[in-house]
């Protein structure tokens, strides 16, 4: 446990130490700015296009964190070869990958709250200054709708550092993250496609392909799981067991990969 | 010498990228305002192309839509049918994508309604709207609004009003306006009413000059439909003409029509205008139209 918590402070201050962290506040920041511009080109949900905007900003800039650091952070090890300096230590390979995964989460968390609170700013000016249309607004909403934005980045933070277990490259991982981001988002509406009448008006949709993307919407995760921006952005109660359901599945989900990770990482020769 | 030929390189390339800048932009103009309105992705397939960013995408769209309306408006160039058929499918979309969103709904009110003459697109997507929007009291007050100012189904409308009546926040004399349509359908009156509601409830700057305009003609519709009830009144008998009323000093001058039109009165006593209330170019009225108020 204690390496775990060493390695990823490690990992965590790396992270922090990036360059490509300014780049991606400064986009943050301009995301933010636009916001406040853009806003009063609206008639009168201002607060729904506020949020809007906020989390899909949020969003963006943890996407950037983590396919450019995250990626980064995984791979440097293996390029640089520091990997066999840092496996000699008294450490197993599944504590490496796990101490790495926590650290990059850390990275993500602290990078992702500082953005919250510039956001947090942005919506509070926009409320002082279109107090009439926020109907509906609530920060409580708004701030789970964030923290799930921060669940769905850990996600993706797994499935990072599962592929980078896999591949030396941070090319190859960085592609097929972002297949799997991609396909994970999408992933909902062509399930619903295929169960909704329109596809089975459709005859061409064979019977093979629905069990094909049976089977891979249990191997993709469902992003929209995470995704409570329509909650947020019109302020409508959200169910306590979504929340629930939503938080084990994404929990879940981590845990597998992660063991999966250790597992074949344990397996792994570095050259 | 040598140092300065980059230097003079760099301010040549400058002024020539202003030139072509220049140049780009207003040929862009031209086009912009030339090309027809173009296509709009459906929602079955913007929806996965959103990646998850599905109300960002409904902002960015309806905001298209606003600009391009607005663009057309601006320009002077009149929107025809296709311009209409995108503006449409735009606010349909835009509301499939987030159905909860307001503006939309409310663009669809101003634009469809009024200036489109479309009042049956507009009555789908606000009937959309109030599936979900389920507490606000504006969709079925404006869907009664078309129903009772443009399609002149005074029931339907009535029951409108009554739906929007019952929702909280709602001005509290809707109850009894949508009583009063039903018995008093077609009065400028009511109409006057409605628009004014409207005008308060709007922010939108063109759709306020278009609101104004209108409230303007039938403020001017009612003055003349109160002389002419003070006339009917005195003289028991419909005056052949307008300007009788102001012979028989029932005014003091015939107002004009804001939108150009002349004024003229039914046999059973109505006022109308030749402009129907819409810019002369955009449409003409015919008799049908005329004679079934």
């Amino acid at each position: 446990m204690k390496s775990i918590f060493a390695l990823a402070t490690i990992t965590f201050k790396e992270g922090i130490r990036n360059r490509s962290l300014f780049g991606i506040a400064l986009l943050a920041l301009f995301l933010f700015g636009l916001n406040i511009t853009v806003a009063g080109f609206f008639m009168r949900d201002i607060g729904k296009v506020t949020v809007d905007m906020n989390l899909s900003a949020l969003s963006f800039a943890g996407l950037l964190l983590v396919f450019f650091v995250g990626v980064n952070l995984m791979a440097k090890d293996i390029d640089r070869k520091t990997i066999h300096l840092v496996l000699s230590k008294p450490i197993s390979r599944a504590q490496y990958i796990w101490g790495k995964f926590f650290g990059i989460q850390l990275f993500v968390t602290v990078s992702l709250l500082l953005l919250l609170v510039l956001s947090s700013l942005t919506v509070l000016l926009l409320l002082q200054m279109y107090p009439a249309y926020f109907v509906g607004f609530s920060w409580s909403i708004f701030y789970i709708a964030a923290f799930f934005i921060l669940v769905k980045f850990s996600v993706l933070a797994a499935i990072v550092v599962f592929f980078s277990s896999i591949t030396s490259s941070s090319l190859i991982t960085l592609i097929f993250s972002l297949s799997s981001y991609v396909a994970g988002v999408t992933i909902e509406e062509v399930v619903f496609y295929l169960q909704s009448e329109f596809a089975v008006q459709e005859k061409i949709i064979s019977e093979s392909l629905k069990i094909f993307i049976d089977i891979v919407s249990y191997i993709i995760p469902n992003f929209t799981v995470f995704d409570f921006t329509l909650e947020a952005a019109h302020g409508l109660a959200i169910a306590g067991n979504r929340i629930f359901l939503s938080l084990g599945y994404g929990t879940i989900y981590i845990s597998i990969l992660l063991m999966l990770a250790s597992f074949i990482f344990a397996r792994r020769e570095f050259n | 010498m040598r140092r300065y030929v980059p230097i003079v390189i760099l301010v040549v390339v400058l002024a020539v990228y202003g030139l072509f800048y220049q140049g780009v932009w207003d040929s862009r103009e031209q086009v912009r305002s030339n090309t027809p309105a173009g296509y709009i992705i459906p929602s079955k397939f913007s929806r996965i192309l959103a990646l998850g960013n599905q109300g960002l995408l409904s902002d960015f769209l309806f905001l298209k839509a606003a600009t391009f309306i607005g663009g057309r408006s601006s320009s002077g160039s009149l929107l025809n049918e296709e311009d209409w058929q995108y503006v449409i499918r735009s606010l349909d979309v835009v509301t499939d994508l987030d159905p909860y969103f307001a503006d939309p709904y409310v663009l669809a009110e101003g634009l469809l309604a009024w200036d489109a003459g479309k009042p049956e697109a507009a009555n789908q997507l606000l009937i959309k709207g109030m599936k979900y929007r389920t507490s606000d009291w504006r969709l079925p007050f404006f869907a009664g609004f078309n129903n009772f100012y443009f399609l002149k189904n005074y029931e339907v409308a009535s029951g409108f009003i009554m739906t929007a009546s019952q929702l909280s926040g709602s001005p509290a004399y809707l109850a009894t306006l949508g009583a009063r349509l039903a018995y008093y359908g077609g009065k400028s009156k009511t109409a006057l009413l409605f628009l004014q509601q409207m005008l308060a409830d709007t922010d939108d700057v063109l759709l306020i000059k278009r609101l104004q305009m209108r409230l303007q003609a039938l403020e001017r519709a009612v003055l003349i439909e109160d002389a002419l009830e003070q006339f009917k009144n005195q003289e028991k008998r419909l005056p052949n003409e307008l300007s009788e009323l102001v012979t028989a000093g029932y005014l003091i001058t015939l107002p004009l029509d804001p939108y150009g039109g002349k004024w003229g009165i039914l046999k059973n006593g109505r006022v109308f205008s030749t402009s129907k209330f819409a810019n002369a170019s955009q449409k003409k009225p015919t008799k049908k139209e005329s004679s079934s108020q």
